[in-house]
């Protein structure tokens, strides 16, 4: 599967995860929030959203619903399930150790 | 995946495999959705509606690819997409009917082939005996002092059981041809004696009652019998209640003590197309005239104990023997004993022929590989668009070539099923017809073994042939293929393979065919074998006399007076009575020991064929009298003992001499002896492709069977007098079993049903690789020209001339064909060589069959490529040309 080249792998679905704990939304809803909330800094393409999205749902981590939307659209609509509640701890806390680690190496001073 | 997870998420799976269409639409939706708020966005900025909608496409990227990938993420799109190649794979047949239906009957053909050869070898030598540890089942045989096998006798017999310590048990059988007396007619039996230990050793499950008892194998206490299967559902209807009961075997009432199952295999029978009916206790003792030591009539059966290896048995049996032949020095002619397992007795006569028709038959199934292959490669030709389109949407390549192998597949499985059907009418025909005569064909089934071996070689060859193709589609030039034209340039890589393909299908072919020739020049040979007598207008039958009728004097003059009535019926030229008939599968020898001429120990005399014979016989088979005289009336039971000897015998006795007014002695060393009154013709025996042996004649008056043959010259076809010949036969007496009704013909026919199957087999492999072969060439060629008919168009156009044309074609086509008759030649000189063992008075590199077979080979490719070829060039080059 294609993935942005410049987020580190694994990174999307935390950012994903995140996103829908805070409330449930659509595919649109979240490429904006993505955008806004990283400041155009991660880069992701409407096309690597979705199966993005599909596969966190096969792993049943969110869940899907159709709901209609503001001007009465059918919009799908995407939140986190509780098995994703805990995928999202796991993954925070795994991300917290990585950047912590990374940021260790990267204060090393050169000799 | 955790189960927790797979239960959250079944309800999606399950909606994705089964609910395909709302999943689609759901994401085209969801997509959609998201574009046009994208829309909405970009309008909001001030762009116009074409630049806004072109806008969020480019943004999003591929919507097909994003869209295939979303398929991706489910895990049951695998089988989804099977479902779906599998769909579109079928619609795709569907609209090239031609294609699908040459494809699927050639892979038919070729799996077909394959599934009733491999039948056939697993029912006749893979699967084992039904007996427990079966591989311990050891046939024992004496060996005589030229190296040939032989029977054992009731001492010898007793004395290995008494002696060895490397079997569980010994057990002996002999032929037994009981008369079972019904109400109204009686009917002779296939039997046999065998010891009570026998069944037990096999390791028998009975289907009713129980084996022999020991106290029941005693003489006089020895009236039981043992039904097989076949025989109490015959005779008996299957009664449940056939145990106890008493049945009329001659002139002695016996009491049934058991049942065999369905499935003991008829492995005492010596013609597999007579299994036994009946087996009684062998209940010898010392005082019988045949219990001596070399009366060698019986079989021993052993059973290896456990972790006692045959070598290691052999060896004592060995050491066994050579004590005996020390102890009785002149009732051995050798030492040795050989131990063969049941069941490499059983077949081995077959094994190598099998294996040769299996490895025959694979080349066939390759050849419809290389056509198929080459099907596949032009129609994936045509289909090159297509592919292009979808490789352009976006659709992987791993994924457009898993839908061509699916498509190839779908065709090797429907050939599969096909196939199947046709090994099915294939056997069907073996067993029901016996074309052949071969062991354990009853045990020849389309099974689950079967219906595993298609599947599996059908898989094989549906990724063999589909490979190729599908990775040539997806290595494919997107921009030469999407151009307008659509059309390749036949390019160098494309005609090597092309090439390369002619090139094996006329390798492989050759082989076959070369196979065909040597197996038909064999057969035909054989039949041109004169076997010693006319078998034109003879008509055979067996009778059997029981009873008092069966002693001597009484059975001489019962065989005189049927003669009478036959020779008195209108159409009989004449008729005779013979003990055992050439070719029909009896094997009576005795031992000859001529007067002055006979070694000091008599057991190493050369055994002869001995037929007792009336006087008519030799002239109602035409078997001619060289010297001397025939019997007449004269020679009765007092009058002085005399033979007549074969050619063969008095070359190899009296060479230069003339033999008429010499003696010798049969069997018995002190017996009578025996004149020689006259001479006669060799007759084959044991089959017509085996070597003359040394033949005795003795009047019937002096030498008398109970069992015997009659044979009756008539002057039109013998088989419209059978039921004439009946009838006098039980009108002297019904109660006489009259068996085995057959002309002449018929027996010589059936003693070569094994040669003829094997080369009517080859003959079909040799004729389906002929075709296939021929369908390949003319596919390859018709395509290679459509894809060029341009050219040729414009060569024609340009002044070329028909003819140079036609042979640039054919021209291109012969070159791989004639490597590759080269090749198959080079294959052909070293593989025939197998097949030796199977072929008669014909060596397998015979120049003449094989240069037939080139010609013939070359001339239909010739043929094959000639036809598309001379189409091509008819071609009006201006059609040609705006065919653009």
């Amino acid at each position: 599967m294609s993935r942005p080249s410049d987020l580190v792998q694994g990174t999307l679905d935390l950012l994903l995860l995140k996103i829908l704990a805070l409330e449930p939304m659509n595919g649109y809803a979240i490429s904006l929030r993505l955008k806004q909330v990283s400041g155009d800094v991660l880069q992701v393409s409407d096309g690597s959203l979705y199966p993005a999205l599909h596969k966190l749902e096969q792993e049943g981590w969110i869940t899907a619903e159709w709901k209609p939307t503001e001007n009465n659209r059918r919009a799908k609509f995407y939140s986190l399930t509780r098995l994703g509640k805990g995928q999202l701890e796991r993954e925070s806390a795994n991300w917290g150790r990585l950047s912590a680690a990374i940021s260790n190496v990267v204060r090393l001073k050169e000799v | 995946m955790r189960p927790r997870q797979w239960f959250y998420t079944l309800p999606l799976r399950l909606r994705t495999l089964f609910r395909r269409d709302r999943v689609e639409q759901d994401l085209r939706e969801e997509l959609q959705y998201h574009l046009e708020k994208k829309i909405q966005e970009y309008l909001a900025t001030g762009l116009t509606l074409d630049e806004a909608r072109r806008k969020a496409r480019r943004e999003f990227g591929g919507l097909e690819l994003s869209k295939e990938n979303c398929r991706d993420t489910r895990r049951v799109s695998y089988i989804q997409d099977l479902l779906q190649d599998l769909s579109f794979g079928l619609r795709m047949l569907r609209n090239s009917p031609a294609f699908a239906l040459v494809a699927i009957l050639t892979l038919a053909l070729g799996i077909g082939a394959n599934t009733a050869i491999f039948s056939v070898i697993h029912g006749v030598l893979l699967r084992p005996l039904p007996f427990p540890k079966q591989d311990q089942l050891m046939i024992l045989f004496e060996k005589n002092n030229d190296g040939t096998r032989s029977n054992t006798s009731w001492a010898t017999f007793m004395d290995w059981n008494r002696l060895n310590h490397s079997f569980t048990g010994v057990a002996a059988v002999s032929f037994w041809s009981p008369t079972f007396v019904g109400a109204n007619e009686a009917e002779t039996l296939i039997g046999f004696r065998a010891s009570s230990a026998l069944f037990d050793l096999m390791g028998v499950k009975f289907e009713r009652g129980r084996n022999f008892l020991p106290s029941e194998d005693v003489r006089g206490n020895n009236f039981v019998v043992i039904l097989s299967h076949g025989y109490w559902q015959r005779t008996f209807g299957g009664d449940p209640g056939i145990i106890g009961k008493s049945i009329q075997l001659g002139t002695r009432a016996y009491t049934v003590v058991g049942v065999l199952p369905a499935d003991f295999p008829s492995v005492l029978s010596f013609d597999p197309r007579k299994p036994a009916d009946i087996y009684t206790p062998l209940a010898y003792d010392a005082t019988l005239p045949y219990a001596c030591r070399d009366c060698r009539h019986l079989r021993a059966f052993a059973r290896l104990k456990d972790g006692v290896p045959i070598a290691q048995a052999e060896a004592e049996m060995n050491q066994i023997s050579a004590n005996l032949f020390r102890e009785y020095p002149t009732a051995y002619s050798a030492s040795g004993v050989t131990l063969t397992p049941l069941k490499d007795y059983l077949v081995g006569d077959v094994k190598t022929a099998l294996w040769i028709l299996l490895g025959s038959v694979g080349f066939v199934l390759l050849i419809a590989c290389v056509n198929v292959a080459n099907l596949l490669l032009a129609w994936a030709a045509r289909r090159q668009r297509e592919v292009a389109l979808r490789a352009a949407l976006g659709a992987r390549r791993t994924r457009m070539v898993r839908q061509f192998l699916t498509e190839s597949l779908l065709l090797s499985l429907l050939g599969g099923g096909l196939g199947l059907s046709l090994a099915w009418s294939g056997v069907f025909l073996l067993q029901q017809v016996r074309v052949a005569n071969l062991p354990r064909l009853e045990n020849v089934h389309i099974d689950a073994w079967t219906f595993a071996f298609t599947f599996g070689i059908s898989l094989i060859t549906g990724l063999a042939f589909g490979l190729l193709p599908a990775f040539r589609v997806s290595k494919l030039d997107l921009n030469e293929a999407l151009k307008e034209s659509g059309k390749s340039t036949p390019g160098k890589e494309r005609h090597r393979l092309r090439s390369a393909l002619v090139f094996a299908d006329v390798a492989l072919a050759l082989l076959l065919l070369a196979g065909a020739g040597l197996m038909m020049k064999s057969f035909i040979r054989l039949l041109e074998v004169h076997p010693g007598f006319d078998p034109s207008h003879t008509l055979t039958l067996t009778l059997s006399l029981w009873g008092p009728k069966s002693a001597d004097a009484p059975a001489v003059a019962f065989f005189d007076q049927v003669l009478l009535k036959i020779q008195a019926l209108p159409g009989v030229e004449s008729a005779g009575i013979v003990s055992q008939l050439p070719l029909g599968g009896n094997l009576d020898m005795y031992g000859v020991h001529v007067e002055d001429k006979s070694l000091p120990n008599p057991e190493e005399d050369p055994s002869a064929d001995r037929y007792s014979i009336t006087p008519g016989y030799l002239r109602a088979m035409r078997i001619p009298l060289l010297r001397g005289r025939e019997f007449d009336v004269r020679d009765v039971a007092t009058s002085p003992m005399v033979a007549l000897v074969n050619e063969s015998m008095a070359r190899q006795f009296w060479p230069g001499e003339d033999p008429v007014g010499k003696r010798f002695r049969m069997g018995d060393t002190k017996g009578p002896w025996k004149t020689v009154v006259g001479v006669v013709g060799d007759v084959l025996h044991k089959g017509l492709d085996a070597p003359h042996t040394i033949q005795v004649y003795l009047p019937n008056t002096q030498f008398t069977d109970s069992m015997v043959i009659l044979a009756a010259r008539t002057y039109n076809d013998p088989t419209s007098l059978a039921a004439a010949v009946r009838s006098e036969i039980s009108t002297l007496d019904p109660q006489v079993p009259v068996s085995e009704v057959a002309t002449m013909n018929e027996v010589v026919s059936a003693s070569v049903a094994n040669q003829r199957f094997g080369a009517v087999l080859f003959l079909l492999f040799g004729a389906i690789a002929l075709v296939l072969t021929a369908v390949g060439i003319y596919g390859v060629i018709s395509y290679g020209v459509a894809q060029r008919a341009h050219e040729i168009g414009i060569r024609l156009a340009l002044g070329a001339a028909r003819r140079e044309v036609l042979s640039l074609i054919v021209g291109e086509a012969m070159k791989p064909a004639l490597l590759g008759a080269a090749l198959g030649l080079c294959a052909a000189f070293g593989l025939t060589r197998l097949l030796s063992r199977l072929l008669y008075n014909v060596k397998p590199t015979d120049p003449p069959v094989f240069a037939a077979v080139l010609l013939l080979l070359i001339g239909v490719a010739l043929l094959a490529s000639y036809i598309p070829a001379r189409r091509a060039t008819r071609v009006d080059p201006m059609v040609a040309l705006r065919y653009e």
